[in-house]
């Protein structure tokens, strides 16, 4: 008994399969959604980069965790926020001071939302699902 | 039934969901976020989302039956139910909700409950084959376990009839001989 068990998964990859993207530096992100699946999806996604990840679900509390302090390298807000949106939470990002990087998401691409987001003081706006194709670059710009 | 034969069953099913458009390469990103910290990722990031989308699917029903339609509300729910679609890798439901959110931006009702009716419909499809893809890799991981420990070929029905208590057996051997946590 004690047999060494190789944990192979027909899902996903088992250790030591193939290098996936990680972080040289320590990087810091706050996921702004208040979707449970979409925030549960891109907090993972950005920790499996070795991203330090925190997520709330209100444009009202990510201003608050700022203003407390918290700095994030990157800073992902979905456009349909409660109450205060996407665009409006950036803003008030900005106007604290805020040099992260912000990235505006949504779940409809649109021409008006983009450039309320991107006035609004964000970097760039992307259609959901986020995609190793963008923010792999985005984390290797920061991580530079 | 042997692990490789399990094996390629799991492998043909991916590779079908994905042919027939019921799923896309985000799926497959969700499954490269499993390891052993998060064995079980995908299946809970699922199942989250069946039960949120059906929250949100009984919000649009009771939206577009409830006279006058409020548009902005819908697309507000619409907006939510494809975000978590398309993060998930949901393909035709993706395709559908996108549909639907052109009849409500265009204040179409007809075209809203036809549409909804299709999002319905590719929602349950995708739920159905998702539990069957999900029992399948289970019984790939169980009998993949059971290889390596010697045992022999597990029928995991037989077990299951028993009301599951072979199973946990199995599962204490299992964990006495790795100390699986």
């Amino acid at each position: 008994m004690g047999a060494a068990v190789d944990h192979v998964s027909p899902m996903g990859m088992s250790g030591g399969s193939g290098q996936r993207f990680s972080c040289k530096n320590k990087l810091t992100a706050l996921v702004v959604d208040n979707g449970g699946v979409c925030q549960a999806i891109q907090t993972a996604i950005l920790r499996s980069y070795g991203v330090e990840t925190e997520a709330v679900e209100t444009g009202e509390a990510a201003v608050e965790l700022i203003a407390s302090g918290a700095t994030f390298n990157l800073i992902i807000i979905e456009m349909l926020l409660p109450f205060m949106n996407g665009p409006e939470t950036a803003k008030q990002i900005r106007a604290m001071g805020a040099q992260s990087k912000i990235l505006g998401i949504t779940a409809f691409f649109d021409e008006r939302d983009q450039q309320e987001f991107l006035a609004a003081g964000a970097d760039k706006y992307i259609e959901k699902p986020l995609s190793p194709e963008i923010v792999i670059p985005i984390i290797r710009k920061l991580d530079n | 039934m042997d692990r490789n034969h399990l094996k390629r069953q799991v492998d043909f099913m991916k590779r079908s969901l994905l042919d027939q458009g019921y799923l896309d390469e985000q799926f497959i990103q969700l499954e490269e976020l499993q390891d052993d910290d998060n064995p079980n990722f995908v299946e809970e990031i699922v199942t989250l989302f069946f039960n949120d989308s059906a929250r949100l699917l009984q919000n649009i029903e009771q939206a577009l039956v409830s006279g006058p339609i409020d548009f902005a509300k819908l697309d507000n729910y619409m907006h939510q139910f494809k975000g978590s679609s398309s993060s998930i890798g949901a393909k035709r439901v993706k395709n559908e909700c996108t549909r639907f959110k052109e009849y409500c931006t265009a204040g179409n009702a007809e075209g809203c409950f036809r549409t909804f009716v299709q999002v319905k419909q590719e929602h349950a499809i995708l739920r159905t084959k998702l539990e069957s893809y999900f029992q399948a890799c289970i019984s790939f991981i169980w009998q993949d376990k059971l290889d390596h420990l010697g045992l022999q070929e597990v029928k995991l029905d037989d077990y299951m009839d028993e009301g599951g208590s072979l199973i946990m057996d199995l599962y204490y051997k299992y964990d006495e001989a790795h100390m699986i946590k």
